[in-house]
């Protein structure tokens, strides 16, 4: 039961990582182009599947939370400059996506632009920190309260930070070059085959710096799962390099979502049986058993889930499907 | 400062951010949904622009209404982890509820009818809107129950000091529940007819060359606002009732009030039990407000012949009373949320028990930069709203036509 649950809780953030991390991909790629009528164009490929990406993130808390309140409470508080710095990302771009073509003149579009831009990059670099905090522990005490925040401030944590940021940028410009008009996917594709092995560098060196440190060797309790990750992340980026270079955009989209959607999967197989792992104290790491609510609460939850997630995914799947395709110049302009 | 402080004024600073906006979205998509249903069923033209116009102000709202809601959800982790942690078992359900049944589809819907306009046949575009409302309802009722359930605690027992749910049917019977998911209701619907008809006596105070658009939302908003100050009056006193009972000692003391303190001491120690006057002032206040919006019946006689828009002061008279109705919900939550202190749940969890262990700089500067992020961007937000409002209905950019004639009707598949 506390494993299906704990499942679903992955499935949900790495949707949301798959599927914000393209909006956030998009985002950081603003700053690129000057052209008004490029980054106009780059928002309208995200369009109308921009609000429904992001409340996987919202449904994932809200899963956490009613699945695993012990874990919520530890696991938000403990790594608090992470989270906040990936919440303020997450308002920004919100914000700013939305608003950024409310106002007519172009020195304010170009403002709300600079916003989502930030947004996106302290999202991306928030995210990554918070899945290497969880895989180097945190100071635990069997009380119960994480005690400080600068447990959080390590190598480790900043490279893989980047690491997540230079996989969001490739999965942006992924996306872009597989839903923006044939003429102008062609400068994202080669972007994008630019952008895949600098994400390739960085997660090797976010894994050299992970096995140095003796925290997170410490930390892991399946260290098979744990090696696993970058494996399977610098095959899914060659895939998509290669497949980027054969002009299948489909595929390479494919494989930049898999190296994100990994990445949640594997940093929780590398901890399992655990979920919160504390470095102080054994004793007062949270197993996901101890970490989810008590059975009648996942009963009830579950008996709610299971008709319901159908209806969400089919409604999803029908925003993709009435909206599938490269954006053309018939395309509904919004933001 | 001590972070319970700090916490506190963090959690109320957000949250009265978040209701703003979420009042007007609550309010304004149901009068939308009457909008365009009467657009679909007559296809008038004036209704088509209307629901134009006045979706494009909700969408502008509805902007803040994502960004701090999602921030009060992280809150409860970040800074209230002892909430999770003693009652996260009971209190977490009606709130992980609310983010699947209703967050997660009303915002794939409105994705879809923001961009649906001119693409997707009228009877799914209109369908997508009533799903956006009616999953916006649902996401309110969740929230009242979950805020409920803290007011009074119900169905749940405690085990190892921690709560367990064992009746998940009293939460949805909870005595502070249902009258003030109806006060709420209508004090949103009360806002979004206090909002449209505001609007509409500017435009109609600069005379405005749309004349009849405007008319027609002034009657429109009109109308609402004065039906619901009346649901609102009565769900309000109709409150006084269950909620004294389940908590005596929130409406000021009395024999009940005092047994319970008594009770209080004996079981958790000395300490102050009555909650700070700052709530009972909230309270009167509002019930002022509600009494002086009362006053709104008097000007629907003058709908007649338009007297309203001849005599111009009554389209003042709407216009100066905007604000009022907003000041009222921040009132009415500081009313029932601070009379529900010393207790994070009443008579169950202390609220400096709930709070997270986090240091108070840290707290400080979480507290700082969340409110100047959030109010920059309400402003910000408010000003776009006013902006729009004010270029009126001639061409807003939602739903407008796609301008190339279409290449090629059937897209090509992508994902080849
Ligand atoms: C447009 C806004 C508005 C107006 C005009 C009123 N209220 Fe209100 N009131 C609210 C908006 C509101 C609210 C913000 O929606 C609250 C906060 C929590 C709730 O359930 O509703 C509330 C709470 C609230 C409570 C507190 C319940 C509790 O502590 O648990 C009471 C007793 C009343 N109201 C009663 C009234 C009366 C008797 C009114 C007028 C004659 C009135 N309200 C006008
Ligand atoms: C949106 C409207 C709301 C407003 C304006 C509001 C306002 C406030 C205020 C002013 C406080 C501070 C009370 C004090 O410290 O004396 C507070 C605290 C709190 N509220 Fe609300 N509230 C709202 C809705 C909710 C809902 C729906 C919930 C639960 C689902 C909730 C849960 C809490 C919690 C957990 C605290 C912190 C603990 C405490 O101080 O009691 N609030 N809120
Ligand atoms: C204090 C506890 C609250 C929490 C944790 C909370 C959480 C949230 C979240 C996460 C969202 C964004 C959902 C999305 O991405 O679409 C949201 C929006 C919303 N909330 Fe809240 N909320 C709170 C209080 C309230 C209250 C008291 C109400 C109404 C009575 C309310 C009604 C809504 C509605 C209708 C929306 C839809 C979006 C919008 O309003 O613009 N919320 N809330």
């Amino acid at each position: 039961m506390e494993l299906a649950w704990y499942a679903l809780l992955g499935l949900f953030f790495a949707a949301y990582l798959v599927l914000g991390g393209y909006d956030y991909g998009v985002g950081l790629l603003l700053a690129r182009g000057t052209d008004p009528a490029r980054r106009r164009a780059a928002l309208n490929a995200v369009g109308p599947f921009f609000l429904g990406n992001e409340v996987w993130l919202v449904a994932a808390v809200g899963i956490l939370f009613g699945a695993f309140p012990m874990l919520e409470g530890e696991l938000l508080s403990g790594f608090y400059p992470a989270v906040v710095g990936a919440l303020v990302g997450v308002i920004l771009v919100t914000a700013g996506v939305q608003l950024r073509s409310r106002p007519a003149g172009e020195r304010s579009r170009a403002g709300w632009d600079r916003v989502v831009v930030i947004g996106s990059l302290l999202a991306a670099l928030g995210w990554g920190a918070l899945l290497a905090g969880l895989l180097q522990g945190v100071p635990l005490r069997a009380g119960g309260h994480v005690a400080g925040v600068t447990h959080l401030f390590t190598p480790f944590v900043a490279a893989a930070g980047l690491a997540v940021l230079a996989l969001v940028a490739a999965h942006g410009a992924t996306f872009l070059t597989l839903r923006l008009p044939a003429a102008d996917a062609e400068a994202t594709g080669r972007l994008a085959r630019r952008l895949v092995p600098v994400a390739l560098a960085a997660v090797g060196v976010a894994t050299v710096l992970g096995l140095l440190s003796e925290r997170v060797r410490d930390t892991v309790q399946q260290p098979v799962a744990g090696l696993l990750a970058p494996v399977l992340l610098a095959g899914a980026l060659l895939l998509a390099r290669a497949a980027l270079a054969r002009r299948r955009p489909g595929l390479a989209f494919a494989a930049t979502g898999t190296a994100l959607a990994a990445l949640v999967a594997l940093v929780g197989a590398a901890l399992w049986p655990y979920a919160l792992v504390s470095t102080i104290d054994p004793g007062a790491s949270l197993t996901v058993a101890d970490a989810a609510a008590s059975g009648p609460t996942l009963r009830l939850l579950g008996w709610l889930t299971v008709p319901l997630l159908p209806a969400l995914l089919g409604f999803q799947l029908m925003c993709w499907w009435v909206f599938r395709g490269r954006t053309d110049g018939r395309a509904p302009v919004y933001w | 400062m001590d972070t319970l402080l700090l916490a506190r004024l963090q959690f109320a600073t957000t949250t009265s951010i978040h209701f703003l906006f979420v009042v007007v979205t609550l309010g304004l998509v149901t009068l939308l949904v009457g909008l365009q249903t009467t657009a679909v069923l007559t296809g008038k033209p004036v209704y088509w622009r209307l629901t134009r116009f006045w979706g494009q102000l909700y969408v502008i709202n509805y902007v803040l209404g994502i960004a701090t809601g999602i921030v009060m959800e992280f809150q409860f982790g970040l800074n209230w982890s002892g909430l999770s942690r003693y009652v996260g078992n009971v209190f977490g359900a009606p709130l992980a509820i609310e983010t699947l049944v209703a967050f997660f589809l009303e915002s794939t819907f409105l994705g879809m009818w923001i961009f649906g306009w001119h693409r997707l046949r009228k009877g799914l575009h209109l369908a997508l809107l009533w799903g956006v409302a009616l999953t916006a309802y649902a996401s309110a009722f969740w929230i009242m129950v979950a805020n409920s359930w803290l007011q009074n605690p119900v169905g749940y027992e405690v085990r190892d000091g921690i709560a367990h749910l064992t009746d998940f049917t009293a939460l949805l019977t909870n005595p502070s529940l249902g009258m003030a998911f109806g006060h709420v209701v209508f004090a949103a619907l009360l806002v979004g007819g206090m909002l449209m008809a505001a609007v509409s006596a500017w435009h109609l105070i600069r005379r405005t060359p749309d004349f009849v658009l405007f008319r027609t939302s002034l009657r429109i908003g009109l109308v609402t606002a004065a039906l619901s100050i009346t649901m609102v009056q009565g769900f309000g006193f109709a409150q006084f009732g269950p909620v004294g009972q389940v908590q005596p000692t929130k409406f000021g003391g009395g024999p009940e009030a005092d047994a319970l303190v008594a009770e209080w001491t004996a079981r958790f120690g000395q300490g102050d039990y009555t909650p700070p006057v700052l709530a009972s002032v909230g309270l009167g206040f509002m019930i002022l407000i509600g009494f002086a919006l009362g006053t709104l019946w008097l000007l629907l006689p003058l709908l007649w012949r338009d007297w309203a828009i001849r005599l111009r002061f009554p389209l003042w008279l709407i216009l100066l009373a905007l604000p009022l109705p907003f000041v009222a919900v921040i009132l009415g939550w500081i009313a029932r949320e601070v009379g529900r202190q010393p207790w994070v749940a009443y008579g169950l969890l202390p609220t400096d028990q709930a709070v997270s262990g986090v240091a108070p700089g840290v707290m400080l500067a979480s507290l700082i930069g969340f409110s100047l992020l959030l109010g920059a961007l309400a402003v910000a937000n408010w000003v776009l709203l006013a902006r729009h409002a004010a270029r009126g209905a001639a061409d807003p950019a939602l739903g407008r036509p796609p301008t190339q004639p279409p290449a090629d009707t059937r897209p090509v598949p992508a994902f080849a």
